[in-house]
């Protein structure tokens, strides 16, 4: 018993370990910049350690810019949101029926597709993005494509800013990471389910709509989430793709403040404000999961 | 077997209430013990660091010769450099040519000495890393307006001119530069001015026609075509200029007044904010931009085969009092293992033949007297339509120059344009 316990213990201990410095330490060390001040000749951040000496000063600064009419921050963060959830939408039309085809009809090359969804992780995000830049200029591919063969005039200037482009970008350069989980979701459905379905007279959209659909929930909120929390905090597809501050994230928020030395610390405090919005939805899926494998008990 | 699993899993057992207070208070408990372990960690920079009340100005009109420490004097004079030296250069991406630094290693070869390129993004990043060791460099690539603070900060050594001849090469204003009077810290790297790029096959009007140029960043017409550069001081600088102010104004009206304008300009033309002008102009992402000189000259190498430069024109202003000019210089940090090795290095990127190269590498000119301003367009180095990216010495006598600003105001000026930046 002892030794079974010890057991357990080992096998936590890299996990816990791995919490600790690469978590709980740094988020330590954001709320110690967030309520910390600032060097008085190099303007650098200086981090307050311990929580009793703790200013609140850059912290309630971001909170009272946050909206209303000094709300400066508050059109990005909005913004954001509506970037993600339509980004987070596409991604999932793109990517559920793509992960159903692999799971369905995969067959004997499940492998090979498997292989060439995840092959844009063999090249660095920054590299894909770069990529579309060329793409996207007025003199790119895109505008040759659509101008099919010069028989149209078009000109479209892609990278002037335009949100259309930053969305792009993210679903683009997220769904890799849909796909994937949604795939390992759909093929653990048992066919026996589904032929039981048909053998009881459901049609093939119905078996969808009431088989497999249902029992594809948690992947698809757990594939949701995984795109979602990553693309709250990102500022490099709207940097490379735009540039304009008319399309300026929260992640854009953040990257500017700690490019400021002054406003290094209003960064901390918008970056926990940013953990705080994401805790939701990822405790939104704990509380799923849990739902569910006490369903399934 | 895994049936058996939940038996002894430790997720099985939930934490009750009482459990998990106990566990938080023992957690809160440990918070100061590591609070305590990092202030003991930390060195504290706040009480290292001495007050901005001491801060100086440098100014063409206020000149500054930093003082030298006893406890922070140059290295003496003939000493040998060190054997297997590397030297680690701490500058910005593509802003030193390697040409430059495999010629240093043949001509020192007998020392076995080698070069290193360390590069930032911005100087901020770079005065953060150096302060806090997270960097082991010998020379820093910073622009003037940092040379206060890093006197201040302890963080660069004095120079020993002995091993630096070839400061002869440099224009003579830059042997007693205002912002380091007698170049005690500091040797001139490169010159360039901030003007106004564009494309004529994508602009119909002639800019530098305008009654005032800086108007354009204003101009509807130009939505969604135009780019600032993202650094603070040099976009916020343009909206003082456009207004006929000082670019280093602490004037609290007119700083209001930057905002105001900045956040117009922001609903007028919706500018794109980054430093890839220098790629964003020839491939036709944006047809208009601010830019610096350096970056102007590079703009011949980047366009797209078959596209003539020739449509490329830039702007500074012709009475330079509205326009500004700055130059880069190299340093000699205070934690740099190979002090001699290093100052050797300056000697030589101020060797005319390695100056010129550098030049034609990185695009930006260096203050050299062989390399003459008005040849460079009659030579055919610089193309007749970009001639006015060509600095000439006699600029840094009646250009607008970045200067230091007091803490508090450069805490205003960053405050800014972070809101600038939200896109509010």
């Amino acid at each position: 018993m002892r030794r079974r316990r010890f057991l357990w213990v080992a096998l936590a201990t890299p996990g816990v370990l791995w919490l600790l410095l690469l978590f709980v330490f740094p988020f330590y060390v954001v709320l110690s910049l967030a309520f910390g001040t600032l060097d008085p000749l190099f303007l650098s951040p200086v981090p307050i350690w311990n929580p009793m000496h703790w200013i609140p000063d850059q912290f309630t600064y971001v909170l009272s810019h946050l909206a209303g009419a000094a709300g400066f921050y508050g059109p990005a963060i909005l913004r954001t949101f509506a970037y993600v959830f339509i980004a987070s939408v596409g991604c999932l039309l793109i990517a559920y029926p793509v992960a159903y085809y692999v799971s369905r009809f995969g067959g004997k090359r499940k492998g090979m597709l498997l292989v060439l969804l995840i092959a844009p992780f063999w090249i660095s995000y920054m590299m894909r993005m770069l990529a579309w830049v060329n793409l996207l200029q007025i003199d790119g591919w895109i505008n040759k494509v659509l101008s099919f063969g010069g028989i149209f005039n078009v000109h479209i200037a892609w990278l002037d800013g335009r949100p259309s482009t930053v969305i792009l970008g993210l679903i683009y350069g997220y769904i890799p990471y849909m796909i994937l989980p949604l795939y390992a979701g759909l093929d653990r459905i048992e066919n026996s389910l589904l032929e039981a379905a048909r053998d009881l007279g459901a049609s093939r959209l119905s078996t969808f709509r009431r088989v497999t659909l249902p029992m594809s929930k948690s992947a698809v909120v757990a594939s949701l989430l995984l795109v979602t929390l990553p693309m709250v905090g990102d500022y490099f597809t709207n940097d490379l793709l735009s540039a304009s501050p008319s399309t300026a994230m929260f992640g854009n928020l953040i990257n500017t403040a700690i490019e400021a030395d002054s406003q290094v610390g209003k960064g901390a405090a918008l970056l926990i404000i940013m953990f705080v919005v994401l805790l939701a939805p990822m405790l939104y899926y704990v509380r799923m999961t849990e739902k569910a494998e006490g369903g399934a008990v | 077997m895994p049936a058996s699993w939940g038996e002894y899993s430790p997720i099985s057992t939930p934490l009750n209430r009482r459990a998990f207070l106990g566990k938080s208070l023992a957690t809160a408990a440990a918070f100061p013990t590591l609070a305590a372990f990092l202030d003991a960690c930390s060195s504290s920079p706040t009480t290292a660091a001495p007050s901005s009340s001491a801060f100086t100005v440098a100014s063409p009109a206020n000149p500054v010769t930093w003082p030298i420490s006893s406890t922070n004097p140059a290295i003496a004079d003939n000493l040998v450099p060190e054997q297997n030296a590397t030297i680690n250069i701490y500058t910005y991406t593509s802003y030193l040519d390697p040409a430059a630094l495999k010629s240093f290693e043949k001509k020192y070869a007998k020392y076995n000495v080698k070069c290193l390129i360390t590069t930032f993004e911005s100087t901020s990043e770079a005065i953060g890393k150096i302060r806090s060791g997270g960097i082991q460099a010998d020379i820093y690539n910073p622009s003037y307006d940092q040379m206060g603070r890093m006197v201040k900060g302890d963080l660069i050594q004095p120079l020993n001119h002995t091993y630096i001849s070839n400061i002869s090469n440099v224009w003579p204003s830059f042997t007693n530069p205002f912002y380091d009077q007698e170049w005690r810290y500091s040797v001139p790297y490169t010159v360039y001015t901030t003007g106004i790029v564009w494309r004529t096959d994508k602009v119909s009007e002639d800019v530098a026609a305008r009654t005032n140029p800086y108007d354009v960043f204003w101009d509807p017409q130009y939505s969604k075509r135009l780019s600032v550069l993202d650094d603070y001081r040099t976009a916020m600088g343009l909206v003082a200029m456009r207004a006929g102010w000082d670019i280093n104004t602490a004037d609290p009206t007119q700083i209001a007044g930057m905002h105001e304008q900045l956040t117009k300009m922001n609903q007028a033309t919706s500018p794109k904010v980054n430093v890839t002008d220098y790629q964003d102009i020839p491939t036709k992402v944006v047809d208009m931009c601010q830019a610096w000189s350096g970056d102007a000259f590079n703009m011949v190498s980047y366009m797209p085969t078959g596209q003539s430069p020739d449509v490329l024109r830039y702007w500074f202003p012709t009475d330079p009092h509205n326009g500004e000019v700055d130059n880069d210089m190299l340093v000699l940090l205070k934690m740099s293992k190979y002090p001699v090795m290093a100052h050797l290095f300056m000697n030589h990127m101020l060797d005319y033949k390695v100056a010129r190269a550098n030049f034609m590498f990185t695009g930006y000119q260096m203050p050299q007297t062989l390399i003459t301003p008005s040849n460079l367009v009659s030579d055919g180095t610089i193309p007749k339509n970009l001639a006015s990216v060509v600095v000439e010495e006699s600029l840094f006598t009646k250009g607008q120059r970045l200067l230091e600003l007091p803490p508090a105001v450069d805490a205003q000026w960053q405050a800014i344009w972070s809101q600038f930046k939200a896109g509010a």
